[in-house]
């Protein structure tokens, strides 16, 4: 029999709270559909997606009705295109991105990633072509999400596509400069990417990955803050390790909704369920923020110094509740720091007191990295190579994802407003200092060898 | 040996339970399942119990009023059938919760719907303590709903007469609260 008690805490977690399933991701692996000729091979890629997620939407919506639990988006990762299309050049890639968004748009979905490359020790044919293919590709397309990843603990950084990926998010921002360079938005650089990620923009489906599966990623930083306000006021002397307590457990009550409905839509799909990505990670909305937390657990504002202290035991804490909650977890599992999907986020940079800096810092114990940072237009290429490198090193020495999600808004000066639209938000144009002029060691190239934390065989 | 139900109500007082039980101990009762709960002041108890052939059921409901009588409290003894009228289709558990005023007929409006469905209630809990606050009136259903009938049009009714009835109304399956609240 269940309390009274319990039930009524679910529902004031739905109705006041935002609980919800963040995303379902179908991950499709697009091996199978490689062919010499784009046209055959976007042909197999469109029956495939069609084939397998048809349903996607419809299926996610049901079991969203059945548990009174709102599945927010429905998505589709796949395989690296560069990989599954690594015969075809900058203009095929075109092409692939075309009909991987006519897939998504079809089927209902909001995103769909994977147009991406691993490149963190060097370059392909394929890999070249994508990401030449990049800027052109995400203006022309709505849906396709991009991910590069340049680095990784065992193989170090390749410097020269750090700044390949820094002329690129430049060539991207001018090629949508009518939408604040919005491109950018869906373009993820990656350190020690994992496999499964379900949340967008850095989405795609792992060369080691079953052929289908079902992944999803929770969220909850309403809850979370909550649980927090509740505690507090109850017992105002309670102390950060009581907290962490408390995040935990309710980490723990998130998780396990994921899993639940995850693997009731894995079910109902016919495909393996693969993981629980445990992220907190916020929207614009208010009572919807990572950044809240920030001002419930006592400081003035994320930024602030003790902030990174903060998110390090808020990381942490979600990451042991959400453990305990389900059998698989994976992806990137951490808070989100976003700054233009977060509205709490997003005022302490507009108010300066959130600086480019503090949140590299904050990346160092966080999940993600820096995320939906949007910079002054005229920043140059190699400053963003600079930003994107040092965000990699974060990363290959902590063993750990880390992103960088810059968007140099065209014609937009710091303190200027960009907007995005939607869950991407809107924010305030962040300065980046010490950007004069660069000195050579961007373009020096070569890779950053691997540290010596990753020879552990 | 035979199965009987037992209940008893009355004005809530410690003692109840070893009372019922200390009767059906002596007539070599014994009891399988009991539930009680307390409603505001009064007391309802439910005992289900197998009686030996030995004991006559006239001879343990007079036991039972000479112990529970003198307490104020009332009892009534029923056989218990081996096969009911009615047999559980395949079903689901879901939980059906609503908010709002108080006012007549609340319970009478969504029973009615949930009978229409055939769904079976195995759990109800309705707290109406007036004022504004909606989880201060508050029915909390258990419900196992069939799979076989038409689930949006239950769902649908279910919303209707909540709207009806000024209430806000929630269908969910049971496994979420379970998932949340049970390791």
């Amino acid at each position: 029999m269940l309390s009274e008690r319990e039930i009524l805490s679910v529902l004031k977690m739905l109705r006041s709270e935002h609980l919800d399933v963040r995303t379902i991701t179908m991950g499709i692996s697009l091996f199978d559909c490689a062919d010499d000729n784009v046209k055959s091979f976007t042909g197999n890629v469109r029956e495939k997606i069609l084939r397998h997620a048809g349903n996607l939407v419809a299926v996610c919506e049901g079991i969203a009705v059945k548990y009174g639990i709102p599945v927010v988006n429905k998505r589709i990762s796949v395989s690296p295109i560069a990989v599954a299309g690594c015969r075809f050049d900058a203009g095929e890639m075109v092409e692939v991105a075309r009909a991987l968004d006519g897939a998504a748009k079809e089927i209902g979905v909001d995103f769909i990633g994977g147009f991406g490359a691993l490149v963190e020790k060097g370059f392909t044919r394929g890999d070249r072509a994508l990401i030449e293919a990049i800027p052109e590709a995400l203006a022309v397309t709505e849906r396709v999400c991009c991910s590069i990843n340049t680095a990784s603990t065992r193989a170090g950084i390749n410097m020269d596509a750090v700044y390949l990926m820094g002329r690129t998010i430049k060539a991207a921002a001018e090629r949508t400069k009518d939408a604040d360079g919005v491109g950018c938005a869906k373009i993820c650089v990656f350190a020690n990417i994992p496999q499964d990620v379900p949340f967008m923009a850095g989405a795609y489906l792992g060369v080691g990955e079953p052929d289908v599966v079902v992944n999803v990623g929770v969220s909850g930083p309403g809850v979370v803050k909550k649980a927090i306000d509740r505690a507090r006021e109850s017992q105002p002397d309670m102390d950060l390790g009581r907290l962490s307590e408390i995040i935990k457990r309710t980490a723990f009550k998130v998780t396990r909704v994921g899993e639940l409905i995850g693997r009731q839509a894995a079910d109902a799909l016919g495909v393996p369920f693969g993981v629980v990505d445990l992220s907190l990670a916020p929207t614009p909305d208010v009572g919807d923020s990572v950044g809240e937390i920030f001002q419930s657990m006592g400081l003035p504002n994320i930024g602030a110094p003790g902030s990174t202290a903060l998110l390090a035991l808020l990381n942490d804490a979600v990451k042991k509740g959400g453990i305990f909650a389900s059998s698989y977890v994976g992806g990137l599992s951490g808070a989100f720091i976003p700054v233009s999907e977060d509205s709490n986020i997003a005022e302490a940079a507009r108010e300066g007191k959130l600086t480019l800096e503090k949140l590299e810092a904050m990346t160092s114990v966080c999940s993600v990295g820096l995320d939906m940072v949007a910079i002054p237009g005229d920043t140059t290429a190699e400053t963003i190579a600079g930003i994107i490198a040092d965000e990699m090193a974060i990363g290959v020495i902590n063993s750990k994802a880390t992103a960088a999600r810059l968007i140099p808004v065209p014609g937009k000066k710091a303190g200027e407003k960009a907007f995005f639209g939607g869950l991407l938000g809107e924010a305030t144009i962040m300065p980046v200092s010490n950007a004069g002029k660069p000195g050579d060691f961007i373009t020096l190239g070569g890779r950053i060898p691997a540290p010596v934390q990753s020879f552990k065989n | 040996m035979k199965k009987i139900i037992i209940s008893v109500l009355g004005h809530d007082r410690p003692g109840i339970i070893a009372a019922v039980s200390g009767v059906l101990m002596r007539s070599r009762c014994n009891i399988e399942d009991v539930s009680q709960t307390i409603l505001q002041t009064e007391f309802v108890g439910a005992f289900l119990a197998s009686r030996p052939e030995e004991c006559g059921e006239d001879e343990l409901l007079a036991a039972l009023r000479d112990a529970l009588e003198p307490m104020g409290l009332s009892v009534l003894i029923k056989p218990v059938e081996e096969h009911g009228e009615w047999a559980s289709p395949e079903s689901e558990p879901f939980v059906i919760t609503t908010m709002g005023p108080d006012r007549l007929g609340l319970v009478s409006g969504i029973t009615e719907v949930l009978a229409r469905f055939k769904g079976n209630i195995t759990n109800l809990k309705a707290v109406f303590r007036g004022g504004d606050n909606p989880e201060h009136n508050v029915m909390i259903y258990e419900v196992d709903i069939p799979v076989a009938i038409d689930q949006h049009a239950f769902r649908a009714a279910l919303q209707e007469r909540a709207g009806e009835l000024g209430l806000s109304a929630s269908l969910q399956h049971r496994d979420i609260f379970e998932m949340i609240h049970k390791v």
